[in-house]
């Protein structure tokens, strides 16, 4: 195989896996982050991270898992480059509040909000969970934690917000 | 499961209904970095990906019924089809350990993972559901089931992002299947020539709520 086609079957491999992930990269990055344009700076890093170590993804059926995983650690990265605070639900920042207001929806408003308002330990299990749809173990991985942990944060996760949409 | 906790499922359910929708932002159109140069002479290739003389898709594959072409698609792994059967067909050749009878139920964490709540809801019901999978067609999530019918095991395929005009017949030597419209997607069902699929089918129907 000469050097450009390689390049371009390359090229069309990624392209066709982050087509299908970057809905999925980006919501990560977002409910990570809770910050719009933090968002976005997480996946352009995370993209070039997983142009640059492409052919160590063995399997096309692992990219999903690959991607989350670059998306995280580069999340990680950069609070760990900006020494971010945690998020004052009370006192958002411009971008912050964009997200917020992202898809105004009257019946679920109140309830994105109580998730942006969870502790980063419980919002992010919760999110892989639900929208991502790991397993608990699979999360446990990921995290670096034990089943039993995860299972105690995705409990106390819906509890809280099972609270909220009560009092809303 | 007493009434009490069936009660309290429900309301799992439906709070994590909820949630999933709720998570469900807007996303900002691709904007893909510049990406720089690889040097692709230095990294070694992966091997191309055998298909099987002796599927029993091989012969299938050529016998599709097929009411209108859809352009030239894009499987997303260097293969290309002409049609959404065809590649419904092909896809369920690169994954043969999927056709098995066998008995053991899959869990819910593993169907959950092949039906992220971001794309439908599936309600299990009695089927025993052997097989689940997260698969991509034509550069789209697909979750990928199989259940085991009477003269074997039936493929279900979820496709909430190909919607087709009308029902489209799989018609093989051995096996029979349709991909249904079905909302703003379309269901694929695949079993056994013998199997009776109209009573599955509008048992699959009733069990899928697209979310996406």
């Amino acid at each position: 195989m000469n050097s450009s086609s390689a390049e371009g079957k390359r090229r069309q491999r990624f392209d066709s896996l982050v087509t299908v992930f970057h809905q999925d990269m980006y919501r990560f990055a977002a409910w990570l982050s809770r910050d719009k344009a933090i968002a976005e700076d997480v996946v352009q890093e995370a993209l070039l991270r997983a142009w640059k170590s492409l052919d160590s993804l063995r399997d096309d059926g692992a990219a999903k898992h690959w991607l989350l995983t670059i998306v995280r650690r580069e999340n990680a990265r950069y609070f760990e480059r900006r020494r971010l605070e945690t998020v004052d639900i009370d006192n958002l920042t411009a971008s912050q509040a964009a997200l917020l207001a992202e898809t105004p929806n009257g019946e679920l408003d109140d309830l994105r909000e109580a998730i942006f308002g969870l502790d980063d330990d419980y919002r992010e299990p919760l999110v892989l969970q639900v929208l991502m749809g790991y397993s608990t173990s699979e999360i446990a991985e990921m995290m670096g934690l034990k089943q039993g942990a995860v299972l105690t944060r995705l409990h106390r996760a819906r509890h809280k917000l099972k609270e909220n949409v009560a009092e809303a | 499961m007493t009434g009490e906790q069936d009660k309290e499922f429900q309301q799992y359910k439906a709070l994590d209904l909820k949630i999933a929708k709720a998570l469900q932002i807007d996303v900002p159109e691709l904007d893909m970095p510049e990406l720089p140069d690889i040097d692709t002479a230095k990294v070694a290739s992966l091997p191309a990906r055998k298909r099987s003389m002796k599927s029993i898709w091989f012969a299938v594959a050529a016998t599709v019924v097929l009411a209108t072409s859809i352009g030239i698609r894009n499987s997303g792994m260097f293969e290309s089809y002409e049609t959404l059967a065809e590649e419904v067909l092909a896809h369920l050749d690169h994954e043969p350990g999927a056709f098995r009878n066998v008995d053991i139920a899959v869990s819910d964490e593993r169907l959950a993972r092949a039906i992220p709540a971001s794309l439908a809801t599936y309600d299990r019901g009695a089927s025993l559901i052997t097989y689940a999978q997260a698969c991509v067609i034509n550069g789209k999530d697909v979750p990928h089931l199989v259940i085991q019918g009477q003269h074997g095991p039936i493929t279900i395929l979820l496709m909430p992002h190909e919607k087709v005009a009308e029902e489209i017949p799989l018609d093989g030597e051995n096996i029979k299947g349709v991909i249904l419209p079905y909302g703003k997607g379309s269901i694929a069902i695949i079993g056994d020539r013998e199997e009776l699929l109209e009573p599955i089918q509008e048992n699959v129907v009733n069990s899928v709520t697209w979310t996406t």
